[in-house]
């Protein structure tokens, strides 16, 4: 008869989330708010910009989402939260002190000691701003390693817009640029800056093109135009990255939703180099 | 083009056969069924085709089977699955991961189904690390058997998986009167152990090879053109969409192709919640490419929206994706889409052939 | 919603077998009722009560009454169950949409069928009211209820599978329906069923009604493929989809 089987019990790292609780939540407008949590058994998340981590509600369910905070912060990570669908609503009805599930960080994302010496361009659109929050802060951080850093962000409208306070921090360095647009004004809302989708936003600027690294992150439909504009300025293909959005059931590049060609959101991305997604037609449409 | 790395052989591959009578492989099956705590399974006639299911006995082999409706995975990655539990005890939610791991004696194992599975291998054990699936392998025994009838819909060989050397701890062949059993592994070996073998002679080895020679030749599908150029070719036509059109409008986009695949591995995950208490788990099912809502993400954006994309996604996935990221082609030509497909479409030899027309007429 | 919402089960043209599916649940009625309190289930209790947050509606509209009682319930409730595949999309009701209604009611009702006043078409509640979440099937699956239910408690947006039964029937391993040289409605048919009715040797009717978009041209071609003229093939449509079909046609036509 054959021997008892011998081999290792399974190890659960994939799939079993880890404990962590809410311990701070700031409210921007209806739908978008930030959520901190802290890790029941480690002090560190331990991601670098651009990863996302996969939250379990128990009896709800599981989604990513990328973490807006930057590792060189200390304590709890972030994430900002759009209320979309069951999961997010469930944590948007969260309050301090419960507790979910996570799992990650997962995905791979763009290096961004690499671009050092290098004017930096981030590029945000509405709840795209949350994922490219953790870059820029992490850039803020290093901000000697990088020589000029502009920030262009556009959003619906004013009651949209996402981390108001830092924003306003941001725009009052020098050692910073930050554009904002909102696409409209709804009447009875204050509004004194610019008015006009992204696009409108990018001709302005003045742009080292040999010299800049690009990350994009909005929804689908704005990357084509923003591309455009990327293109007048004549800045390298491999000088962009776009963070994408997918619907992964895993994350360990199993399951197959995230799959766009033959790359998975969750293992090759979400962070991607534009020259490497640009010929895979499932990436942007 | 699929794997042959030596699947489960932590001691090495034994060489040599041994030949047994008949009966004797009756004993070795009753005997597992008997004694062994794993369930023991293999082909069964049931209700109109065959069915991998638990043996009673040994008699209820149906080893003259041409193809079963599902692959042998279905031990190994099962159709559902309970991935995590949760339960909320005081307030607090307590959360485990864990699922049914035990593994399974698989017995009439054909050959596309042992290269299908040692793909799977290649993905989830030494790729991603896919622990439910790695342990219940590993706890496994796959007893292989040489194709005795060859499925109209198959065309195994053009993949190179009419016929195997790897991927088993037995190969049992049919030769007439008895046996002819090559060992695969160490636990292999030891299955027969007790059992009155001999070894194989020069002319019961030169049966096996006829048999198997002979095999390659009896089926009725194949691929005109050596499958090392598919990956090329799908490439190729990826923009060819009034090709991939012309199939997709008889698409039923049912899924049934993705359903039966043996190399098929996406799945979906949903919560079951328990009635009456703050429990419930997370279940892991198959999921399929064909499926309309497979690449939608939560804002209602759906990345293959159209049948063409997804009836193209699923050939490119087979021929190209999992190829560059693998190493392998991850179709075994084993025919279960082209019987299942009510609609008649889903026939990799009549697709990728047509392609190969296209860009070689 | 409160912690233990109060539910109210209704009927209207139907044959009360979905609400017999949640009478069915037998001993887990115990564990229902510890997360719901049910104020109105007249198949199973005679008190009633109009203070009830969630409603279950089984059976299709037929009737002006029908419509005013409806829109009373849908006034009262915060959450709109469709319950069963009449309430869902008209279900085996609309079997006589397309039919002439006077021979419909003289062929049921013989000399009384003056006396019927109902509306020429069976329709499902949706054509009335606002739903917010449907529980297919004829009858419905219990388990899929009680998904609903533990989801509707825990804020989970009700969401109906849109895989077709063929689905379910391979990973049951059943026997192609098509194989035995059958007729069947699985590859355009909603699953979520586990394919019961093929497991047990019969074919799918259509019961949970079609999938959000269902290859009809294809399905067409295997069925004529199968030997089924124009008519025989409207003719499989019908039982469940009678009110569904042509509302779908309308809806894409109008897009």
């Amino acid at each position: 008869m054959p021997s008892e089987p011998t081999d290792a019990e399974p190890n659960w790292v994939h799939y079993e989330p880890e404990e962590a609780t809410l311990v701070a939540k700031t409210t921007f407008n209806e739908i978008d708010t930030v959520f901190e949590f802290e890790l029941e058994d480690r002090d560190e998340l331990g991601h670098v910009p651009g990863q996302f981590v996969q939250v379990f509600v128990p009896g709800v369910g599981e989604a990513p989402f990328s973490v807006s905070s930057s590792p060189t912060k200390d304590g709890p990570f972030e994430l900002c939260i759009r209320k979309v669908g069951s999961v997010t609503t469930a944590i948007h009805e969260m309050e301090v002190g419960d507790t979910l599930g996570i799992r990650g960080p997962f995905g791979e994302t763009c290096d961004i000691e690499t671009f050092k010496g290098n004017d930096m361009l981030f590029v945000a659109g509405g709840i795209g701003l949350a994922p490219l929050r953790s870059m820029i802060n992490f850039i803020l951080y290093h901000r000697d390693w990088f020589r000029d850093v502009t920030v262009v962000y556009g959003c619906k409208d004013p009651t949209e817009i996402l981390f108001p306070e830092e924003i306003e921090r941001w725009q009052e360095r020098d050692d910073i640029r930050f554009d904002i647009t909102v696409d409209e004004v709804p009447e009875g809302v204050e509004w004194d800056d610019h008015v006009g989708v992204i696009t409108t936003l990018l001709p302005g600027l003045k742009i080292d093109a040999p010299n800049t690294y690009t990350i994009v992150c909005g929804p689908p439909v704005m990357f084509q135009y923003v591309q455009e504009e990327l293109d007048a300025k004549e800045i390298p293909h491999d000088h962009i990255y776009l963070s994408l959005e997918r619907r992964m059931h895993c994350g360990v590049g199993l399951c197959g939703h995230c799959q766009i060609n033959d790359l998975y959101v969750c293992q090759d991305g979400p962070v991607f180099n534009y020259e490497v997604i640009k010929d895979r037609p499932e990436a942007l449409s | 083009m699929t794997v042959r790395a030596v699947a489960d052989s932590s001691v090495g591959r034994v060489d040599g056969m041994k030949t047994l009578a008949k009966s004797e492989f009756e004993t070795l099956i009753d005997g597992l069924i008997d004694d062994d705590p794993r369930s023991v399974v293999g082909p069964q006639r049931r209700s109109g085709q065959y069915v991998f299911e638990e043996l009673d006995s040994a008699a209820d082999l149906a080893l003259e089977y041409d193809l079963t409706a599902l692959s042998p995975k279905k031990y190994l990655l099962p159709q559902y699955e309970q991935l995590l539990t949760y339960e909320r005890t005081d307030g607090e939610y307590e959360m485990h991961a864990g699922t049914d791991t035990e593994g399974v004696i698989i017995v009439g194992v054909h050959p596309y189904d042992l290269a299908a599975i040692e793909h799977l291998d290649k993905v989830h054990i030494d790729t991603m690390g896919d622990e439910p699936y790695r342990k219940r392998r590993e706890d496994s025994l796959l007893i292989g058997l040489t194709m005795q009838s060859v499925a109209p819909e198959s065309f195994a060989a053009s993949m190179g998986a009419a016929t195997t050397d790897s991927g088993y701890d037995l190969l049992v062949t049919d030769i007439g009167d008895r046996f002819v059993v090559d060992i695969g592994s160490f636990e292999g070996n030891e299955l027969l152990a007790d059992l009155d073998t001999h070894s194989a002679s020069h002319s019961e080895v030169q049966e096996v090879r006829r048999i198997e020679d002979d095999l390659r030749g009896r089926f009725e599908r194949e691929l005109q053109f050596p499958p090392e150029e598919l990956p090329t070719l799908l490439a190729e036509h990826y923009d060819d969409m009034e090709f991939w059109e012309s199939y997709a409008e008889q698409c039923l986009s049912c899924g049934s192709c993705n359903m039966v695949c043996p190399t098929c591995y996406c799945f979906q995950v949903e919560t079951v919640r328990d009635l009456g208490g703050d429990s419930g788990y997370q279940q892991r099912s198959w999921d399929g490419c064909l499926l309309e809502e497979f690449a939608s993400v939560a804002q209602g954006e759906n990345f293959r929206e159209e049948v063409a994309q997804r009836h193209r996604h699923r050939f490119m996935r087979k021929g190209l994706y999992v190829y560059e990221r693998y190493g392998d082609v991850s179709c075994v030509g084993c025919g279960r889409c082209t019987r299942h497909c009510v609609a008649d479409v889903a026939d990799p030899t009549d697709v990728y052939n047509d392609l190969w027309e296209a860009t070689n007429a | 919603m409160t912690e233990r919402p109060r539910v109210a089960f209704f009927d209207f043209t139907g044959c009360e077998g979905d609400q017999l599916q949640v009478v069915n649940l037998e001993e887990r009625l115990f564990d229902l009722v510890e997360v719901v309190e049910v104020v109105s289930f007249r198949e199973a209790m005679s008190e009633h009560s109009d203070d009830y947050e969630i409603a279950f509606i089984e059976g299709s509209v037929v009737t002006a009454h029908d419509e005013e009682r409806l829109a009373g319930i849908r006034e009262n409730a915060d959450v709109v169950v469709a319950l069963g595949s009449c309430a869902a999309f008209g279900g085996i009701n609309a079997i006589r949409n397309d039919q002439d209604f006077e021979t419909v009611t003289e062929r049921v009702y013989g000399d009384d069928a003056d006396m019927i006043e109902a509306n020429p078409e069976a329709r499902p509640i949706e054509s009335v009211v606002e739903v917010d979440a449907t529980i297919p099937g004829c009858p419905i699956d219990r388990e899929e209820f009680v998904q609903v239910v533990t989801g509707l408690i825990r804020g989970v947006e009700p969401t109906l599978p849109n895989h077709p039964v063929c689905v379910e029937c391979k990973l049951e391993e059943n026997e192609c329906a098509f194989h035995r040289d059958e007729i069947c409605l699985g590859p355009v048919t909603r699953g979520g069923c586990g394919a019961d009715c093929v497991g047990e040797g019969t074919h799918c009717w259509g019961c949970r009604g079609m999938v959000d978009t269902p290859s009809e041209d294809a399905y067409t071609a295997v069925l004529e493929e199968h030997g089924l003229d124009a008519e025989e093939i409207v003719e499989q449509y019908q039982l469940y989809w009678g009110w569904q079909r042509p509302e779908r046609a309308t809806q894409e036509e109008a897009q």
